[in-house]
Parts: C-alpha cells; structure tokens; sequence
C-alpha cells in the first residue's frame, strides 16, 4: 500500500509542478495580496494603529514592525486555504479528463486515492506558502524586526497546519465538484470571502458580539489568531521591554485578534492549535470517507 | 473453454434513457471477442460496467468467476482498459505516466525496469519515452495507452475503439501488438470498434443496437445468417450479365452478383461457362451484416 501511496503522491505533485498554469495561478494569490498590502493597506494600517495610541510615543520601527506583522499573517491566514483550493484542482481535473477513471481500475484502494491527492496537495501548498513565508519574514525584515528564533519556527509551523486544514477543506468541498465551471466558482468564492471570515481582512473584534461568537465556531479563526500572534509576538515584547502598560499591550492584542476571544473567554494558544488539529483530522476522516462509501461507484 | 467474463440479464439505465436492456454473453480465454454497435448502442456503458466504473441497475457480471459487485480487487489485477479518449497526463512524459501508473499496481524499480523494456519493444516505445506525452501524434499516444493497459501483464484486455482515427500504419502495429498478445501470452481481448474489417478478424462477435444484442456468433455465422455472397465477374458486357436474370451491380471493371449461397454460385458458374472466365466469389462483408440486422451503417475504411 506505500508504494502505491508514494506513487500516486509523486504522480499528483509532478503534474502540479508540470502544469504551469496551475502553479502559477497558486502562486498569484500571494504575490497579489502582498502588492495590495504593501501600497494600498499598510498606510491605512499605520495610521490606524497611531491614531489609537494617542499620546504613546512609539518608534517608527516598532509602527512598522507591528503593522508588516499584521499584514503578513493576514495574508499568509488567506493564502493557505485559497492556495489549497488551487492545488487541490488535479483531483477535479482527474474527474474532467477521464484520468479518475484510468487510476479506479487499478487495484490501489479508493482511501490510497483520497490520500495521496490530500497528501500531495498538502505538499504543493506548503511549498507556495512557504515561499510566501520566506516573502513575508524578508518585508518584515525590512520594515521591523523583532521576531525571535522561536517566533519564526512556530510561524512556519503554523504556516503547514493551516496549509494541512486548507487542504483537508478544500478536499472535502473538491469531492463533491466535476467540472471546471464549478472549481472556478468555488475558488472565486473562497478568494473573495474566506479573508473575512477568518478575520484576516479585518480583525475579528471589528464585528459585532453575534458575529464574533458566529466566526468563533470556525476553526480558520484560530488559525488566523496563531499566525497573528506568533508574526506580532515580538512587537509585544518589545513594548513590555520599553515599559509600556500591560492594559495598553493588552487592548492592541485584543484590536488585532492576537487574542481570540470564544463567547467572552479567552482562547488560549494551545486550545487554537488543538481546535485547528481536530478540525485538520475531522476533515481528512470525512474526505476519506466520502471516498470510500459516496463515490465507490457512478449510479447514474 | 474457460468462460473469463460472463454477463448475465444486465440492465443499466440513466434516467429516462435505457442504455442495456438485458444484456447476456459470455467471453471465453483467450478469445478474440469484438462488440459492435453505433454510438449509443450501449457498448461503453457495457465495459464501465465490467470495469466496476458504473453499478449495473439489474444482472451479474462476473470476470475470472469473480462477481465484480463482491471481489472487484481480485478482477482489478487481471484487467487492462484501454478507454476511448486517452486518460493519461498529458503534461508528463511518457516514461513518468507509465512508472507511476506501475506503481499504481506495486511495480518499481528493476520489476518496472524489465516490464518497460518489453513494452517498448512491443510497441516500438523508445523513441518517445523521454517526451511529453501532449506533445505526441495520435498513433504514439495511443500505444502509450496499451502500454499502460498492458503495464501490470493482464489476463484481460479491454479495447474502447482503440484504432478510432488512427492511420493505417498504426493500426497495423496495434493489431500485430493484439495478435501476439493472444498467441504468447494467452490474454483475452475484448474488443469495441467501429471498423467492420477488424470485427471479420474476432472469434466471436455480438452486434448489439438499442442496448439488446441484435445478433450474435462467428464472424462466418454471420455472414451465412444475415448476407448472400457475391460473385464478381470482369470483363463481360452488362448485355450478357442481364440475361442471367439475376441481381446485379456494376463496379470498375465488372459487375457484382449477389447470389444466396455458394451452390446457387456454384451453378451459375457451371452452366454459364462462357461467362465466367475471369471471376471471384466473395462472402459477404460484416459491414452487410451489420446493415441486415441494425438497419444502420456503420463508419469506418479499410485497413
């Protein structure tokens, strides 16, 4: 069954990395969102922050630092599902040409199928993300760098567990898609509304009470709080170091969604992570299945 | 003879279209067994059904004494499709389609290394292993599909119209490929094809139309049943042809007489020897045949 596994893998990933198109429009989503941060958002985003400090004198650095921290970990939030859904196509294009049909008649087991698009698609998203990580730490870099060693590992940690549910809920919604018509449509929805929805677009704490306990129930939330805190920690820690009071740290926290809130009690760190690793397992166990029992075979 | 594939009352329908209505034959080993009808005659609806891809609304298919709706894995292993269009990845080359569908069947390294130098000898592979395989003609992506079919050495094999827009010469290499498939190796080949030539070359043939078998046996019981034969005579004047009071057609250089059998030919012959000097008496044609029992034709040249 591994060898079988690794070969549907490798076929997924190499014709991912073979199609141009489908990496390239993978690659778009991020290279996009970083040009609207960059000229459009991170002014709006500064001013914003300078405004509610009042009369806290804060260095430019530390502005910058805090702000590139937002922006990135908003897009890297956005970018890890949106890029699934693009990744995740080959199982949809496999429907279209027919290729479903050819890897069906070997003996390989439906579940080997399921994991080996999941596991690929993973992979492929990752790899994207992980460029658009690399991406993001240089613009922080240059606009402000406080991030520890530490902050920058679990970032790429959190980078793969949100590439890992992005791919296990593109995977289930993929299953029930065949065409093309239908994956463009899904994706042009996922791009448009998912920022919003994970508080990646704006924070969560910008809703009103109903909608933040709604969006509490959402497990992209979490993930997007994670990346946040872990790209902003050392913003933080740099405020305590200059003495800032702790109630000032803790309403800029609370206005970025560094902390989460679930029906007015704080989440802590490790309750996101294991919300986003149930929800990364629930996910993969219902695609495999969906495949197992939904489509074992065509009735019509 | 050992029956490898027996379907038994099969029925399958989408919505409102009955696409096989109580469909029954039997392939025996190592059988040339060709299946004709038009499209839509319910052919490929047939094969996915065989190859586990559709469920049968009503009927048992069993393949190797598998019943297909229980032991499917064990009849996977012993069946290989080559479906209509080709179904591989068009962005990969020919070498990574092949080796990750082997692995698709747990066949790697020296295992997949010996299986690919003898298709590539029998399908003349070679030259192409190393190209992607969008960038090949018709004729080379089809023997790419047989490889791939033929990658895990099946008992079975499944032809969906796999000469359909070919040129000469490829169908050639195809059909050699198929026949020294039979002789060494034994496989059993299931056959769809448009080309009436090709279905003159099977074992046995079922010609199905509306998804109900219309007529079925050898390719000679067919012809026997369903058309007369015909003598062809050259170089007389229609003059002569006309006073045997017998139906007749002209064609370049003579005249084609359909006669009933080969005794109504036999005598005409002999009581006319004058006129019979430069002759031929041919059985009919499968496309004849075809034309007798559907009523329609069937497309389709010679190879």
């Amino acid at each position: 069954m591994i060898s079988e596994l690794l070969s549907s893998i490798k076929r997924n990933c190499k014709v991912y990395f073979k199609d141009k198109g489908m990496f390239f429009s993978s690659l778009i989503t991020p290279i996009i969102l970083l040009v609207l941060y960059v000229f459009f958002l991170s002014k709006v985003f500064k001013d914003s922050f300078v405004s509610s400090l009042g009369e806290v004198s804060c260095p430019d650095k530390l502005i910058n630092g805090m702000v590139a921290g937002q922006l990135c970990s908003s897009l890297l939030a956005v970018c890890c599902i949106t890029v699934a859904f693009c990744s995740n196509m080959i199982m949809v294009n496999d429907k279209v040409t027919g290729a479903r049909n050819d890897l069906l008649i070997t003996p390989a087991s439906r579940w080997v199928h399921a994991i080996g698009y999941y596991v690929s698609t993973a992979v492929t998203t990752v790899i994207v993300c992980g460029v658009a990580g690399v991406g993001s730490l240089i613009y922080i870099a240059c606009s402000g760098w406080y991030l520890s060693v530490g902050d920058v590992f679990l970032l790429l940690a959190d980078i793969v567990l949100l590439s890992m549910f992005g791919t296990a809920l593109s995977s289930v919604i993929n299953f029930f898609l065949s065409t093309q018509g239908q994956m463009s449509a899904v994706g042009t929805a996922v791009s448009a509304g998912y920022g919003f929805v994970c508080g990646a677009y704006m924070p969560i704490s910008f809703f009103g009470k109903t909608l933040q306990n709604i969006l509490g129930f959402l497990p992209g939330t979490y993930g997007t709080s994670l990346v946040r805190q872990h790209a902003m920690n050392g913003t933080f820690r740099e405020m305590i170091s200059m003495g800032w009071d702790d109630s000032v740290i803790s309403e800029i926290r609370d206005s970025v969604d560094a902390n989460l809130y679930f029906f007015g009690n704080k989440v802590e760190i490790w309750v996101s992570y294991l919300v986003l690793i149930l929800s990364i397992v629930l996910l993969i166990a219902v695609y495999v299945l969906l495949n197992m029992f939904c489509g074992k075979k065509k009735n019509k | 003879m050992k029956k490898v594939i027996e379907i038994e009352n099969l029925h399958k329908s989408f919505k409102d279209v009955h696409a096989v209505n109580g469909l029954s034959f039997s392939v025996e080993e190592g059988q040339l067994f060709a299946f004709l009808g038009v499209n839509g005659a319910g052919k490929s609806t047939t094969i996915s059904v065989i190859c586990g891809q559709l469920r049968a609304d009503e009927g048992k298919v069993t393949v190797n004494g598998h019943d297909i709706e229980k032991n499917m894995n064990d009849v996977k292993r012993n069946l290989g499709v080559v479906f209509q269009n080709s179904v591989l990845d068009k962005s990969l080359s020919v070498i990574d389609n092949l080796k990750y569908r082997a692995g698709l069947y747990g066949i790697s390294g020296e295992k997949f290394k010996k299986r690919l130098e003898e298709l590539c000898a029998l399908l003349q592979l070679s030259p192409v292993l190393k190209r992607t395989l969008g960038k090949l003609s018709g004729g080379q992506k089809r023997r790419v599909d047989i490889a791939r079919a033929l990658i895990h050495k099946p008992k079975i094999l499944i032809l969906d119209e796999p000469t359909t827009g070919l040129d000469p010469q490829t169908r050639k290499l195809i059909w050699d490929v198929i026949n020294s498939l039979r002789k060494d190796d034994g496989v059993t080949v299931l056959l769809t094809t448009h080309y009436m030539e090709e279905a003159a070359d099977a074992d046995y043939v079922v010609i199905i139309d509306g998804g109900s078998i219309v007529a079925e046996g050898t390719p000679l019981e067919l012809k026997n049943q369903y058309t007369g034969d015909f003598i062809t005579v050259y170089g007389v004047e229609e003059e002569k042809v006309k006073e045997l009071n017998v139906k007749y057609e002209a064609i370049a250089g003579g005249f084609r007489i359909s006669v009933t059998d080969i005794s109504e030919a036999t005598n005409l012959i002999v009581n006319n020897p004058r006129l019979f000097t430069d002759y031929e008496v041919i059985k009919g044609k499968m496309d004849d045949v075809f034309l007798a029992v559907t009523g329609k034709k069937l497309g389709g040249g010679m190879l």
